[in-house]
């Protein structure tokens, strides 16, 4: 069973991802938080919703072979990206409050979390269907 | 995989800052050090420059300390004709630390270095929890 083919999996696989790829910008912020004229960068956030609209009625191509890579799989996919224009700004034309990225940083790993634990009660769900011992 | 890009990011920053941190030490350490002969010129403070760099290899701006740059403020003057390398005058050239300065620098480093540790702290936080995900 391929679960990614599950619409509630393979929507937590995308938030899982798009939430990794949102902390790895959020680092960059952070470490270039001393940089002159560096502007800190957020990504756009995602309509979540859309994509399950998208999942019920996608018509994919039908893989015949097993070396076939699905169209629809996304490797670290590259989110678009926004200039984040906060408070802040030094007259070297740094524009990164360290503060805002905080806030951002906690909010990412709580959203992160609550994927996670969505992703282990699910699987749950599953065990329990399947008769085995949910642990 | 962006954990790593982040914990690689983070690690950018923090050895930037630690950078930083090294020419602020030298910068206090030789606050009084005047020069070695009468009519030289005493240690120049030097300031930190912190440029982005394009990884290629993770895809992100990440961070690097460029080479530190010399203060060409005025040396401090002080009238000490009994100093051996006082010139004729009997004033003597000290550096151009000033220490208060060097201190704001400081709390600065210290407070972006701790910032970069939160991140890596959280970006591990997730990674485990992922990880976590196999055992049940």
């Amino acid at each position: 069973m391929d679960m990614g083919q599950i619409p509630l999996f393979s929507l937590l696989t995308q938030r899982m991802q798009w939430l990794s790829s949102r902390q790895a910008l959020l680092s960059q912020n952070v470490a270039n938080a001393d940089t002159p004229n560096y502007v800190a960068r957020d990504l756009k956030p995602v309509d979540f919703g859309k994509i399950i609209a998208n999942e019920a009625s996608a018509t994919s191509l039908s893989l015949t072979d097993a070396r076939h890579i699905p169209v629809n799989a996304r490797g670290s996919a590259p989110y678009d990206q926004e200039d984040a224009f906060g408070e802040g700004g030094t007259p070297t034309g740094n524009i990164v409050s360290l503060e805002q990225e905080m806030i951002k940083l906690s909010d990412t790993q709580i959203q992160y979390q609550a994927a996670t634990n969505l992703y282990s009660k699910a699987v749950n769900m599953f065990r329990t269907a399947l008769g085995g011992r949910s642990g | 995989m962006d954990f790593t890009t982040s914990l690689y990011l983070a690690a950018a920053g923090m050895r930037a800052q630690s950078g930083r941190m090294r020419i602020i030490a030298e910068n206090l350490a030789n606050a009084d050090s005047t020069s070695a002969a009468a009519d030289g010129q005493p240690y120049r403070r030097r300031i930190s420059t912190i440029t982005t760099e394009f990884d290629r290899e993770l895809g992100a701006t990440s961070v690097k300390l460029g080479d530190p740059v010399a203060d060409q403020s005025d040396f401090r003057l002080q009238y000490d004709p009994g100093n051996p390398v006082a010139d004729k005058a009997g004033y003597v050239k000290l550096p151009n630390v000033n220490a208060l300065v060097e201190m704001m620098d400081m709390r600065d480093a210290q407070r972006s270095y701790e910032a970069n540790l939160q991140v890596m702290d959280g970006a591990r936080a997730m990674l485990v929890r992922t990880v976590d995900l196999l055992r049940r």
